[in-house]
């Protein structure tokens, strides 16, 4: 069974149209495009990428990655088995095609022949089966062994993967211990690192990265800047640009800045806000790109006037989505329509909690909270996120509901999110959530399955549905794309109908280049892709 | 002198215990877990409990403050949690643009901000003393954060002269070094003038002037020269704050200096590393007060030091 | 025992005698205070925005925090005449009722901290030796603990508020006066009228506060007109860090910090609280300066 799913392409040329067109840049735009620039025969004054983004490169090991910025630096110079393309096809890289069994328990994959790490290394079956073995070892404490082990709800760990086998030098094969569906979206996460790096190195591989991939990564300065140069021996077709440098700059006026004066090529992400500033210049292109992220706040039904399902209706009744996607994107995005954003595997539409305030009052009249009651929201104490929480909390003021609206530092609210149930003092939690691997079970599971209520996840709407797990535990089972699709689809509509959470939206992912910058693009996972970056010279 | 500069110098051993004490006390007791944030927001209690193990945090925390002060006599800072180096390299690096910065900073606002000071007094009352305040004004009344992208919009953007961050020329530290000065600016000017209103009125200046002395000498030799020690008290107290207080004018112009570490360490927790910026930070500063403490018995001979 | 009341007597009998003199005293401040015409203004002016911080909620055009979804970031015009912020509230009518958060804020936290910070420098300064050393290494102590790792502490142990930037600015004020006044303080304490106080017997206390304080009075007024600039904007740069006071009630560094990322599109959203604090410092520093001049008895 040859396995090339195209998971999620229609929908993403689709959802590029904007839902609202107020904005006269959205008006104007074109697919994919927020502001097209006219300069087209623009030249770079050098071979060299510029890109400037926001967050902060935290780890150059492809093993232990905590954040898009780091997945996005990492596959400079490393690459994994299968990867999505431009199109979010599923398609071979080290693989050159890979086959499962018919009880969906077997992978074999093909390795491409001649691939030659950055120090030389050959790349083989052994290296595939190196790598896994330095990614379960509980030794090296490494994220992503999560991927491949499944914990019980008493603690106890049984690995996905039964056996790893090399029966040639360029076959590998996984041998799962049950039918798990994800598990080859997982592999697209798998990067493979130089065996003899890792022998030399240990974990301080993520400061000397060896990969195959077609750039060699020169410096990696945390907190500022990490460079790359051309990959000249690289297998497949080698990179265009000479080098490539990723700037950390927090302050988005400053990447706006960086982009004008042509210091930056590109840059990520770009806010809605300053849009409007580089309308004067016409060699800068702002592109959209659907995301997976979805926004939401989650609603704590252990307490009080929350654990009435019409209260909960009617505070999502109160909240006027199309006026947040409107301050919060400037219309880049859209309303919340299921639990999860439409580009995930299995997302059916879910009827719309139109804003609709005579609703909310009499539902909240009919739950006996006609005059309210306090709540405190909390969130991360980024510009951004305060203002959605401003947002939430003027919405809200509308139906007596008084909130106070309480930034932190994500470091303080995890800390105080993560406790035990009874010493839980969280009312809502304005946060966002996207799951790299585009799976139903990813994007929920942790935040809605009853045994992932804290501390052992994020469930802090403490949400508890029988029905909601077993149709989750029946999804991961089932191989069957029709079956497992029905499944998720009620699933979603139970989550939706009992709302744990105010659902408000899916914002685009806006970034802009250069117009004489093209090939390099954001994937919907928020990760930036330069791999095939080409600067008109 | 001599002996008194000694005896201060050893006086800071204690001082800096004690700020190294308080400082670990006050971050430990910031909410926060650095183990949560390494093993990632999906991670499991036992995989949090391990990393909390192999970073020594499980261990009671007066036994963690013994074994960070043993470290720290054997020059042992300890490692950064964040990308496993030491936090001497990972410190390292950071030190030369700030410095840099703060050097630069200092020099252009001391020489502008005391100029000011002087016109505004000299002239009192008249126009070019509202001029001087208004700078003044301008420079404390608009935080740092505002006049560095002001200053990137109109000589990065607008005029192309200047690049908007970074610190590959000595052309990109024109503005992050204008940035940060300009508050210190305005505070010289503004202690100049009225140190230096009040000197020129004490007697010997009025004698010097009544001798028939040109007034510029009378101005210089002795009315600024005995505002001093306040134009000095001031000054160095602004040093102080400059290197710590740098992270807006790194964050606006992307420089990678001991400012964004600090608050990015502060963010993530990476103690050690947090312990040790403050704890430069606090030799820093009590160091440039003591050369100022110094520098009062050089400006006064009247000064005694005991 | 016997000591003490014959210390109150001698003050009481000071105080009768001074009665009238005082009265006189006062007139002829104000007279002298009257004749510098920007002081006066600059009196006037801060007596207007006090006013505004106290009925600023009754008379301005829009609820402070009344949002309008159609009509966001938008310039000044007729409806909203210094424009609306990124919920299309009213600019204007957010910092008037601001005002109220911003002064009491920073006029609350820069007394505190000048009172505490004046009377350290004034005994470390005048008395020298060992309690010098001490009362300054715990400045030290202070001010070698940057602000910012203050303010989160501060934030995250007692959560976001008005009342923390508060504290955060009033203990940073404490060791900045304390030094300053030290430094006045020692220059006055080797000046001729104090000798002569010394020498005609003067007790520590009278000398200090009668004779040495006076002369320290010039540094504190400049110094307290400019902490009000930087608590005003302390508030701004803690936002800007993400631990701003309380988020939905308005305050001008708040706002101020809020406004640069609509910089390029929506200037005004910056301009007028930039102008407001730039009118509010400038009025105080040149109250201060008018003050100083008129207290001082040298000056005509």
């Amino acid at each position: 069974m040859k396995n090339r799913k195209k998971i999620i392409a229609a929908l993403l040329a689709g959802a590029m149209t904007l839902s609202m067109g107020t904005t006269a840049f959205a008006a104007e735009a074109e697919d994919g495009y927020a502001v097209k620039a006219t300069n087209t025969e623009a030249k770079s004054p050098d071979n060299d990428l510029v890109i400037a983004i926001e967050g902060s490169v935290s780890s150059m090991d492809p093993a232990n990655i905590p954040d898009t910025s780091a997945i996005s630096a990492t596959r400079g110079c490393y690459e994994m088995l299968v990867h999505f393309n431009k199109d979010q096809e599923l398609e071979g890289q080290l693989a050159e095609s890979w086959e499962v069994s018919d009880d969906s328990l077997t992978y074999t994959f093909h390795l491409r022949e001649g691939v030659k790490f950055s120090d030389g290394t050959d790349f083989n079956a052994e290296a595939v089966k190196a790598n896994y073995d330095r990614v379960l070892d509980p030794e090296n404490n490494l994220r992503q062994r999560r991927n491949f082990i499944e914990t019980a709800d008493d603690g106890t760990e049984t690995p996905r993967v039964e056996s790893v086998e090399c029966p040639d030098e360029y076959t590998v094969v996984f041998k799962l211990t049950k039918a798990w569906s994800p598990f080859i979206n997982r592999m697209t996460q798998f990067c493979i690192i130089s065996p003899a790096a890792l022998e030399e190195y240990g974990n301080d591989i993520m400061n000397h990265p060896v990969g195959t991939g077609p750039f060699i990564c020169t410096e990696w300065e945390e907190g500022d800047h990490t460079t790359f140069e051309k990959n000249e021996d690289y297998w497949g077709e080698p990179a265009s640009v000479d080098t490539v440098t990723i700037k950390e700059v927090p302050e988005a006026g400053s990447r706006t800045a960086m982009l004008q004066t042509g210091e930056a090529d590109m840059v990520y992400p770009m806010p809605a806000d300053q849009i409007q500033a580089i309308s004067g210049n016409d060699d800068i292109n702002v592109l959209t790109a659907d995301s997976n992220i979805m926004r939401y706040v989650t609603l704590n039904m252990n307490l009080e006037p929350l654990s009435d399902v019409r209260v909960r209706q009617a505070m999502n009744y109160a909240i006027d989505k199309d006026a947040y996607i409107q301050v919060m994107y400037s219309g880049y995005g859209k309303p919340a329509t299921s639990i999860v954003p439409s580009i995930i595997g299995g997302y059916e539409e879910q009827e719309a909690y139109t804003y609709d305030l005579d609703k909310a009052k009499e539902l909240m009249k009919e739950a006996g909270y006609e005059d309210g009651f306090s709540l405190t929201l909390w969130g991360d104490n980024s510009t951004q996120e305060i203002k959605g929480m401003t947002f939430v909390q003027q919405q809200l003021a509308q139906i007596n509901i008084d909130v106070e609206v309480l930034p932190m530092e994500p470091a303080t609210v995890s800390d105080k999110i993560y406790v035990d149930e009874d010493e839980a003092e969280v009312n809502m939690w304005y946060v966002n959530w996207s799951a790299s691997d585009f799976t139903m079970d990813g994007s929920v599971r942790s935040l809605l399955y009853s045994t992932m209520c804290p501390p052992v996840s994020a469930n802090t709407a403490y949400f508890r549905n029988e029905e909601f797990d077993s149709l989750l535990d029946q999804g991961l089972a089932t191989a069957d794309e029709a079956e497992q699709a029905d499944i998720y689809a009620q699933a979603q509509e139970i989550a939706w109908e009992e709302c744990p959470w105010l659902f408000l939206g899916n914002d685009e992912l806006l970034y802009s280049t250069k117009s004489y910058l093209s090939g390099a693009f954001v994937a919907p996972d928020g990760a930036f892709d330069f791999s095939q970056a080409v600067l008109a010279q | 002198m001599g002996r008194y500069f000694i005896k201060r110098l050893l006086s800071t051993i204690p001082l800096l215990l004690v700020i190294s004490f308080l400082v670990f006390m006050f971050i430990h007791m910031i909410p926060g877990d650095p183990a949560k944030l390494i093993a990632g927001q999906d991670s499991t209690k036992a995989e949090v409990e391990k990393v909390r193990e192999q970073l020594g945090l499980d261990q009671p925390l007066l036994k963690q403050y013994g074994q960070y002060m043993k470290g720290l006599v054997t020059g042992d800072l300890g490692d950064s949690i964040r990308n496993g180096k030491s936090v001497v390299e990972t410190i390292a690096p950071r030190l030369k643009p700030t410095i840099m910065l703060t050097v630069s900073a200092m020099i252009w606002a001391t020489i502008i901000g005391v100029a000011l000071g002087i016109i505004s007094a000299v002239f009192h009352g008249r126009i070019l003393d509202y001029i001087g305040m208004i700078i003044a004004i301008s420079g404390i009344s608009v935080p740092s954060f505002w006049l560095g992208l002001e200053l990137i919009q109109g000589f990065s953007v607008a005029l192309n002269w200047l690049p908007t961050g970074g610190l590959d020329s000595w052309q990109s530290y024109i503005l992050p070094s204008l940035t940060m000065g300009a508050g210190i600016m305005a505070i010289l000017a503004r202690f100049t003038r009225s140190s230096m209103l009040e000197t020129m009125r004490e007697d010997y200046v009025r004698t010097a002037r009544a001798k028939g002395l040109k007034e510029s000498l009378v101005v210089m030799r002795h009315a600024f020269k005995n505002s001093l020690i306040e134009i000095v008290t001031v000054a160095g107290l602004q040093i102080g704050g400059l290197l710590s207080g740098s992270v807006m004018a790194e964050t606006v112009f992307s420089i990678p200096g001991l400012g964004r570490l600090l608050v990015d360490s502060i963010n993530f927790r990476d103690y050690k590393v947090v312990q040790a910026l403050l704890l430069f930070f606090a030799a820093e500063y009590i160091f440039i007060n003591l050369i100022v403490d110094v520098l009062y018995g050089v400006i006064n001979p009247k000064v005694r030091y005991d | 025992m016997a000591q003490t009341n014959t210390n109150l007597e001698n003050n009481k009998f000071a105080a009768a005698e001074e009665l009238p003199k005082a009265k006189s005293r006062v007139k002829e401040f104000v007279k002298k205070f009257c004749k510098r015409k920007t002081a006066v203004i600059s009196l006037i002016f801060i007596l207007f925005i006090i006013l505004m911080a106290i009925i600023a909620p009754l008379i301005v055009p829009y609820a402070p925090d009344q949002p309008d979804y159609s009509s966001l970031l938008q310039g000044p015009s007729a409806k909203h005449f210094w424009g609306t912020d990124e919920f299309g509230q009213d600019v204007f009518s957010r910092l008037m009722v601001g005002s109220r958060l911003s002064l009491s804020c920073a006029l609350i936290a820069t007394i505190v901290g000048t009172i505490g910070g004046v009377i350290l420098g004034l005994i470390a300064g005048f008395y020298g030796g060992f309690i010098d050393s001490l009362i300054m290494r715990c400045c030290d102590v202070l001010f070698a603990f940057p602000d910012i790792l203050l303010a989160i502490a501060v934030v995250a142990i007692i959560g976001p508020g008005m009342v923390n930037v508060m504290i955060a600015v009033a203990v940073f004020t404490v060791p900045s006066f304390a030094r300053i006044i030290r430094s006045a303080t020692i220059s006055v304490k080797g000046s001729l009228y104090v000798e002569v106080a010394r020498s005609l017997g003067c007790k520590n206390s009278r000398i200090l506060f009668v004779h040495v304080f006076p002369g320290t009075i010039q540094s504190m007024i400049v110094n307290f007109t400019m902490r009000i600039g930087t608590a005003i904007l302390a508030a701004s740069s803690l936002s800007f860090l993400g631990f701003g006071a309380n988020v939905t009630e308005p305050d001008w560094g708040a706002m101020l910090s809020t406004g640069r990322n609509y910089l390029n599109t929506a200037p005004h959203m910056v301009l007028f609280p930039g102008i407001l604090i730039f009118l509010t410092v400038l009025a105080f520093n040149l109250l201060g300066d008018g003050l100083r001049d008129t207290l001082d008895p040298k000056m005509n």
